[in-house]
């Protein structure tokens, strides 16, 4: 009899597995149908979304009413659980996409099921019609996902989109039936929240979300953990359309990421004005290679006892007609976030390189290559083309890296670290002793200098602690057989300390200021010639 | 048929707050709900509470205690939620019992447990094994744990 029925029909033993179904609910489900599964495996298997909210019905001991669930296909089934005196439960599936509008699918969500975007923006904006009647405040709050990305890199699509779902029933849970919650896309959420008090409903609601979207999941028997970080403009303070109080609260979203993620923010009238200032920065940057606005300037490495120049460091230097010399801490960020300095760090190895390849002397050149530029792949093939084009003997570049470079150190970025160093290219760990973990990665990459940060001699405070770290870092690169410099050196006193603690080499005011091309090519001029720069023989 | 059996453990804290008398009747509503979804899931496990502390081990199918983890962590009657392990059993500690309480018994507990102390077992403290142990032995000693 059942199975003659033109809609869908399975039953559920009190044990939650599927006893029965038939043949219009087989044919919903490619594969080989649900008899003998968890319903909600099964569920879960066919990538059917809010399938949880079926399951939960499956157990009460009331009939339910219509829930609405998405078929991986983007087909949505109107579902109704029956229970049965032996503790289980009818469940009657019907393909409602016949009767819903297509404009209808175009407003949801077809993973989490959720309002989509299109859907927001229209309940926004009767929210703020509504808003002309009542004066009644309300919030807009968006949020993301600390680190999706990374969860979906590695654990792959999949494991990302069954986390969006618990994410998103998470959300659910901690809202009122008055408020309003969509996935805007990717991992990001919107939520509109009225009928309260602002801006302490928004307050508790953004706390409470913080904690709760944090917690520890389990996904398809995998731990997971991601945290938020959420915006809130409030309406109708910081906006009165749908455009500006979505950009608002996106804007205070912008700030809690930055301000190290997994906080709230409101959104303050200083953000629009720090971000179009951003904004103009980047438009510059965009241009200034083209303009030729870079310059680079060469700060001296001077070996000690004697004393004698062995390198330059190659500094980036950009200056606009309107803004004169722009602080590398304003622009380089912004150059890594835009992608911009692949294309800059390029112009930077390049120029070095030809310019150290001038000097009359064979001293090394330091340039620094950041994180994102590893990020490229091309590395490797911008440093062989920067040293054939420019002749530079290769033992005279060295690549100067952060921690930031093998903080999340993939096997890539080893790779390329090495097949620089294949070609003769040599390799310094920058700013050493500021990161979390310097030491273990002298493991992971044999570095051939370690610049010690400058932090250590000129650092305020406590100077014989500096001085301590300075001699524990001289003698691990003596045992390790690696080179070391001090960087900071502004004093004859620290110069004194400096060697007293067994440094050899060192950078900084003292022992020379950066200086121009020019300055750097007359200095390299008159200094005697080298003998300790490792390296192969011209 | 041999079950997969997963077993998990975690301990997390009391957010219920008011009198013993509303505590006790917290713990209660848990007990009850638990009693009531944990068998249809084919869930069992134990629960106790100290120290200011919920410590709870959920064992069963992996992802019928994947999903009733996730109702747990909804839950605003606690916070802080740490997981300690998730990770496939050999066989069920608490086959008999669709949500055991240990230690005091409800009213006890309520009334003294809600005390963050250094004498008595604090769940925050202890490490996966260890507060699983503890769980397991309180069970099988205590009488008052109602299957
Ligand atoms: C410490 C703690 C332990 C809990 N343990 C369980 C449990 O084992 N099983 C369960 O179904 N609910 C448990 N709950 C309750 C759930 O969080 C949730 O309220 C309940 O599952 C909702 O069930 P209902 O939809 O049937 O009302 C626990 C809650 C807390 C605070």
């Amino acid at each position: 009899m059942l199975s003659e029925l033109a809609g869908g029909v399975l039953t559920i033993g009190s044990d939650g597995f599927v006893t029965f179904a038939n043949r219009s609910a087989s044919a919903l489900f490619p594969g080989p149908g649900p008899v003998g599964i968890q319903l909600l495996t099964f569920l879960d298997l066919s990538g059917v979304s809010n399938g949880s909210a079926l399951v939960e019905a499956t157990r009460s001991r009331t009939a339910s009413a219509p829930i609405r669930i998405g078929l991986a296909g983007g087909r949505i089934l109107d579902t109704r659980s029956c229970p049965l005196p032996d503790g289980g439960a009818v469940v009657t599936l019907l393909d409602v996409g016949l009767y819903i509008h297509e404009a209808d699918l175009a407003r949801r969500d077809p993973l989490t099921g959720l309002p989509n975007r299109v859907e927001l923006r229209e309940r926004l904006s009767v929210l703020l019609a509504e808003f002309q009647r009542t004066q009644a405040p309300f919030a807009v709050i968006s949020l993301d996902l600390d680190h999706f990305k990374s969860v979906n890199d590695t654990m792959g699509h999949p494991m990302g989109d069954a986390l969006l779902v618990k994410v998103a029933e998470r959300l659910r849970s901690a809202l009122r039936p008055s408020d309003i919650l969509a996935r805007m896309g990717g991992d990001e959420f919107m939520i509109l929240q009225s009928d309260a008090a602002q801006p302490q409903a928004a307050t508790a609601l953004a706390t409470r979300l913080v904690d709760l979207i944090g917690r520890t999941y389990i996904v398809s028997g995998q731990i997971l953990n991601v945290g938020t970080s959420i915006g809130i403009a409030l309406s109708p303070g910081d906006g009165e359309d749908v455009d500006s109080l979505l950009k608002h609260a996106d804007l205070a979203l912008y700030r809690a990421k930055t301000d190290g993620k997994g906080v709230f923010r409101f959104f303050q009238i200083s953000m629009d004005e720090e971000m179009q200032a951003r904004r103009l920065l980047e438009l510059d940057l965009r241009s200034a290679l083209a303009f030729r606005q870079f310059e680079l300037n060469f700060q001296p490495q001077v070996e000690l006892d004697p004393r004698r120049l062995v390198g330059f460091e190659a500094l980036l230097r950009w200056r606009t007609p309107a803004r004169g010399l722009v602080s590398p801490a304003d622009f380089i960020p912004l150059a890594e976030q835009t992608g911009l300095i692949v294309p800059i760090g390029e112009w930077v190895l390049q120029t070095a390189c030809r310019q150290a390849a001038s000097w009359s002397q064979p001293v090394s050149v330091g340039v620094n290559v950041s994180a994102v530029q590893f990020n490229n792949a091309r590395l490797v093939q911008i440093v062989t083309s920067a040293l054939n084009a420019s002749g530079l003997d290769p033992g005279r570049l060295e690549l100067e890296i952060t921690e930031s470079v093998l903080i999340n150190s993939t096997q890539s970025v080893l790779e390329q670290l090495h097949a620089v160093k294949s070609l003769g290219v040599r390799v310094a760990m920058d700013d050493f002793g500021t990161g979390y973990s310097s030491l273990t990665y002298l493991q992971k990459f044999p570095f051939d200098r370690l610049k010690v940060d400058q932090s250590f001699v000129g650092g305020s405070g406590d100077g014989s602690k500096g001085m301590a770290i300075i001699r524990a870092v001289t003698a691990l690169g003596n045992s390790l057989g690696i080179a070391t410099i001090v960087e900071g050196v502004e004093t004859e006193e620290q110069l004194a300390q400096v060697r007293a603690e067994g440094c050899t080499e060192v950078q900084g005011y003292l022992t020379g200021r950066p200086m121009d091309a020019a300055a750097a090519a007359a200095l390299a001029a008159e200094s005697p010639s080298p003998t300790a720069v490792q390296g192969d023989p011209p | 048929m041999t079950e997969t059996v997963y077993r998990l453990v975690y301990y997390s804290h009391n957010r219920i707050v008011g009198s013993p008398a509303a505590l006790e009747a917290g713990i209660n509503s848990i007990l009850e709900v638990s009693r009531r979804n944990n068998p249809l899931a084919n869930v069992t496990g134990a629960l106790m509470f100290n120290a200011g502390c919920f410590g709870q081990v959920l064992e069963g199918a992996p992802d019928a205690v994947e999903q009733i983890f996730e109702r747990i962590q909804m839950d605003p009657r606690h916070s802080d939620v740490h997981l300690l392990s998730f990770a496939s059993a050999p066989a069920r500690a608490f086959a008999h019992w669709s949500m055991a309480f240990v230690g005091a018994s409800v009213p006890d507990a309520a009334r003294y447990g809600a005390i963050a102390d250094d004498t008595g077992y604090s769940p925050a403290r202890m490490e996966s094994e260890e507060l699983f142990k503890v769980l397991q032995r309180l069970a099988l000693e205590d009488e008052g744990a109602t299957p």
